[in-house]
């Protein structure tokens, strides 16, 4: 009965297209074996749903119509546009939030898990490749302070900087001057530092979609449809290379912490939504051969400085502030990146995409290192997806002069002529020629902790440590001393 | 009252003193100023006891509210002994501490001399010399400090200042101009390997520079900042030899009358003489190296000419220097035995001026004796142009009819033939391709076709300024 329907509609209608695969089939039984048995060949056509029926079924083939299409896109940009080009209410999220716990919101709106401290430094080296030169520490540390001086106190400039104004025009040219110095010292033992690209404020736009709601009024009340998020950064000083940093963990790498889950719309975080552009941008446009990221540095604003939050009572939210602009921005960040390299949530990561953090804000720095393990949030995707964005990072740490904590101690209001012209405390001054003979801890700030020395003990081993670390800067108790960061080359 | 009529209404509002004279009262008629809602109104006539002479009034004042049978109190106006910042005028200029009779003429970065580069030279006792000392070109031109794959970096550079930095199709001077200047310092910097010299540096911005003075018998400053500045810990060493400086003696200062030389300066009387360098004692990079001057406004008006970009970096630099020489070998006008040296990059993001400077003497008051030295390259294009989109075809029809069939621009031709020749936009242009040129005619003739040109195309017949036609739909640079 098939077959005699199968003949009748390959008389009727030869021109027909449904129906001349089926007449070709059917005309062809004899077909040389290998083929036959490599190809079955289909003797109906597909039986698919309706593409215009009001229907869950023709919803869902329209989606993966639409899903072909980005696949079949020939280029990145083609791509993004495709992903970007229709306009919907989205959620605005802002790295840099008051909003009360804002780190464990951004972890599940990213499916980020958190994890203190610093990822797992790398396996050694093979001994036959050959050593790196040593880290010079007091080079770095100088060189930091030297920015941090000229910034403070001896670059004199037109008009005394009034105190609103001191994060744009003191502590902002610092952060310049110091990314630019220590990527110029740590360029000497890394060539894709030296070939490296540094941008200045230059923004980093994300979009994404995670999650669905049922919409509560309007035309299309009660129908189902995605969460879409965006992210407008921008970062104060990044670095982006052309060869993507080694993962930290591997790509399916299970961690024991689970993403939090909120059980609120995120309209409760405070969160609103805005119509306009979708961008996806990672500081340069998809031709950039440095297309991959290395560090960002971001100095926090006024509105979030800790003596605020503390007048605030919100003590617990500071370290709260640092890591929910470190998630949001290295997620936006590395997920630009892996869209750049045509990954989408229907077509997930193959290689986890690495990038490191600095948020300051002056005076106070943080530490994060950020791995993308999936790009698959929207709920179709998302359905069996196991793996998870981790985010590693640390205490906010101080670092600072002691005389700028003198300064700082003094009633702002009233600010002496004297305070400006004092010269630095000079046993300051002298202590840093001197940070690395000096043994006993004396009280001032500059002395190498035993720590340190037992830290340079074990990079002076030859380990690979030194080729693939870069330094940061933390206080401990007695002072402050250079920590061994794997912040990877 | 309602009865009353306008003008009666107003004559009862306002009642006018009558009988003690105009004073303190306007003048009857004149018109006073606000809506009259909202005009304060007038304070109440004082009580006539306090006309009786000799006689003290008994007032409410202790009580601290109105009584009625007691006289109004007449308090003394009072002084807030603070004013907000909205209403401070600033002292006359003749009570200010730093007035001085003898007009200074300041030179500040927005200044624009008149006579340019011959102006600056006059100013500072300076002695031009046209392109950069060999020394610094040996430099450059030595294969050893060329940067591996320098032409595909500077390429990098270009298409992401031009193109790529932000997500606007075109970007706009104001951000391109400090990206392209700042990526190609990164690039310089990442010598370090090589050049461990270069760590001994850093980079300042916003610098208040003021030095001062004479010459002749006038006063002249330079004040302010120049932008990004590089200071080093090692001061450059002297270019021109001792013989070269003596030999500026005999050369003789291009004036330029009847145009004043302070012309383009702005005159004050108020000013500091005193030198500074714009940092504090102790600084760890005393010397400066060099100062990068930008013209980044993406408007042309507000931009300097490239004439007055390079009297501005002349005088900038010669300020820092002779600021450092004073601090280094006093205040006294002599002949420097360590002539100081302080080099200029000026830029508008595509055309760059290079400067070194030599400081020989501070004594300028008199136009004999030796001279300071300054070196020019001027007008250096990093590229001759730069399209960000490409552009709606328009075609131009072609003179000969054999081409009819596929009419085709003849600025395809030549830039289909010039983007293979990319390697090339390093060379200095200092004019656009002369369009009679023969290397053009050769080039645009067909093969098999000797003898025939494609017509000659002139660049106003070409498809709308600051458009072109590109063959692959790409970017292009010429």
């Amino acid at each position: 009965m098939a077959a005699a329907r199968c003949w009748r509609l390959v008389l009727r209608g030869p021109g027909l297209s449904l129906h001349t695969a089926a007449g070709a089939a059917v005309t062809a039984p004899e077909v040389t074996g290998p083929d036959v048995a490599a190809a079955p060949v289909a003797r109906y056509p597909p039986l698919v749903a309706s593409l215009t029926a009001d229907s869950k079924a023709a919803r869902q083939r329209r989606v993966e119509r639409w899903q072909a299409t980005v696949h079949a896109a020939k280029s990145v940009d083609e791509k993004l546009r495709i992903l970007t080009k229709m306009q919907f209410m989205k959620y605005v999220v802002y790295p840099q939030t008051f909003a009360l716990n804002a780190d464990r919101w951004y972890q599940s709106f990213t499916k980020t898990v958190f994890l203190s401290g610093l990822p797992p430094p790398p396996p050694p080296a093979k001994p036959d490749t050959e050593p790196a030169p040593a880290l010079d520490v007091a080079a770095l540390r100088a060189a930091a302070c030297d920015c941090l001086l000229q910034e403070h106190f001896f670059l004199r400039r037109k008009k005394r900087v009034p105190l609103y104004l001191e994060r744009e025009a003191i502590a902002s040219p610092f952060l310049d001057q110091l990314v630019a110095s220590l990527t110029g010292l740590l360029s000497a033992r890394n060539p894709a530092l030296a070939a490296a690209a540094l941008d200045c404020k230059r923004p980093v736009h994300f979009y994404w979609l995670r999650g669905e709601e049922i919409i509560p009024r309007g035309h299309r009340k009660g129908r189902v449809d995605a969460l879409r998020y965006q992210i407008n950064d921008k970062p104060h000083n990044q670095i982006r290379i052309s060869k993507q940093l080694p993962e930290f963990v591997p790509l399916d790498y299970s961690v024991p912490v689970e993403v939090p889950v909120m059980n609120c719309k995120p309209d409760k975080l405070p969160l609103f939504k805005r119509q306009y552009e979708n961008t996806i941008f990672i500081g340069t446009k998809t031709a950039d051969p440095h297309c991959y990221g290395h560090t960002q540095f971001h100095l926090l604003p006024d509105k979030l400085k800790r003596e605020r939050l503390l007048k605030q009572n919100c003590a617990n939210q500071i370290e709260v502030v640092f890591r929910a602009n470190a998630i949001a921005s290295l997620f936006a960040w590395t997920g630009a990146q892996a869209m750049y390299q045509g990954f989408w949530s229907e077509a997930d990561v193959t290689r986890p995409f690495v990038s490191q953090g600095v948020i300051t804000d002056g005076k106070y720095f943080s530490f994060f290192c950020y791995q993308l393990n999936t790009l698959a949030l929207t709920a179709q995707a998302d359905q069996n997806n196991p793996r998870k964005n981790i985010c590693w990072g640390t205490q906010t740490t101080i670092y600072a002069m002691k005389w700028m904590e003198k300064r700082s101690n003094k009633n702002p209001r009233v600010r002496s002529k004297s305070s400006e012209n004092e010269m630095p405390d000079v046993e300051y001054c002298h202590v840093r020629n001197k940070v690395n003979s000096s043994k006993k801890n004396t009280g001032n700030q500059f002395c190498p902790s035993p720590a340190l020395q037992s830290l340079h003990e074990r990079t002076s081993l030859g380990h690979d440590v030194d080729e693939r670390y870069t330094y940061g800067l933390e206080s401990a108790n007695d002072g402050i001393l250079l920590k061994n960061l794997p912040l990877q080359a | 009252m309602a009865l009353a009529s306008g003008s009666a209404r107003l004559a009862l509002a306002r009642p006018r003193r009558l009988g003690l004279g105009s004073c303190g009262a306007p003048r009857r008629g004149a018109y006073e100023w606000g809506v009259r809602s909202t005009r304060k109104p007038e304070p109440p006539p004082p009580d006539r006891v306090y006309e009786i002479p000799g006689l003290e009034p008994i007032t409410y004042a202790g009580k601290m509210h109105f009584m009625p049978g007691l006289a109004r109190p007449v308090f003394p106006p009072w002084d807030p002994g603070w004013t907000p910042p909205k209403f401070r005028r600033l002292p006359p200029l003749h009570e200010h501490p730093l007035y001085k009779d003898q007009a200074c003429y300041v030179f500040h970065q927005r200044c624009r001399l008149l006579e340019g580069v011959k102006q600056a030279l006059w100013l500072t006792k300076t002695k031009l010399i046209e392109g950069l000392p060999e020394k610094v070109l040996s430099l450059a031109d030595d294969p050893r400090n060329h940067i591996e794959n320098q032409d595909e970096c500077v390429l990098n550079v270009i298409f992401h200042a031009r193109l790529w930095h932000s997500t606007e199709d075109i970007p706009k001077r104001e951000t391109y101009c400090p990206v392209i200047v700042d990526s190609l310092i990164q690039l310089c910097k990442s010598q370090i390997l090589k050049h461990p010299s270069l760590a001994r540096r850093i980079c300042a911005q916003n610098n208040m520079l003021s030095t001062t003075w004479n010459r002749g018998s006038t006063l002249i400053q330079v004040h302010g900042s120049s932008g990004a500045q590089l200071n080093a810990k090692d001061p450059l060493p002297p270019i021109a030899s001792r013989e070269e400086v003596e030999a500026t003696k005999n050369h003789v200062l291009e004036t330029f009358y009847p145009i004043s030389p302070t012309v383009g300066l702005q005159e004050c009387n108020v000013y500091d003489v005193n030198d500074d360098t714009g940092f504090r004692e102790g600084y760890p990079y005393p010397y400066p190296h060099t100062l990068y001057l930008l013209e980044s406004a993406n408007l042309r008006p507000h931009r300097f000419q490239p004439d007055q970009l390079r009297a501005k970096m002349i005088l900038f630099a010669f300020g820092n220097a002779l600021a450092q020489a004073r601090l280094l070998y006093g205040n006294d006008t002599k002949v420097l035995e360590q002539p100081v040296v302080v080099q200029s990059v000026g830029t508008d993001g595509r055309v760059f001026q290079f400067l070194v400077l030599q400081l020989n003497t501070t004594d300028l008051a008199s136009d004999e004796g030796v001279k300071n030295l300054v070196w020019l390259d001027s007008d250096q294009l990093l590229y001759a142009h730069f399209w960000c989109l490409p552009v709606v075809r328009r075609k131009a029809v072609v003179k000969q009819k054999i081409y009819s069939g596929k009419p085709k621009c003849v600025c395809e031709m030549r830039n289909r033939n010039c983007l293979l020749e990319c390697p090339r936009i390093f060379e200095v242009r200092q004019c656009p391709p002369n369009p009679s040129s023969p290397t053009l005619h050769r080039r645009l003739t067909y093969p098999g076709k000797e003898g025939r040109l494609l017509k000659q195309h002139k660049p106003k017949s070409c498809p709308a300024p600051g458009t072109k036609i590109l063959p692959n739909q790409l970017p292009g640079i010429l």
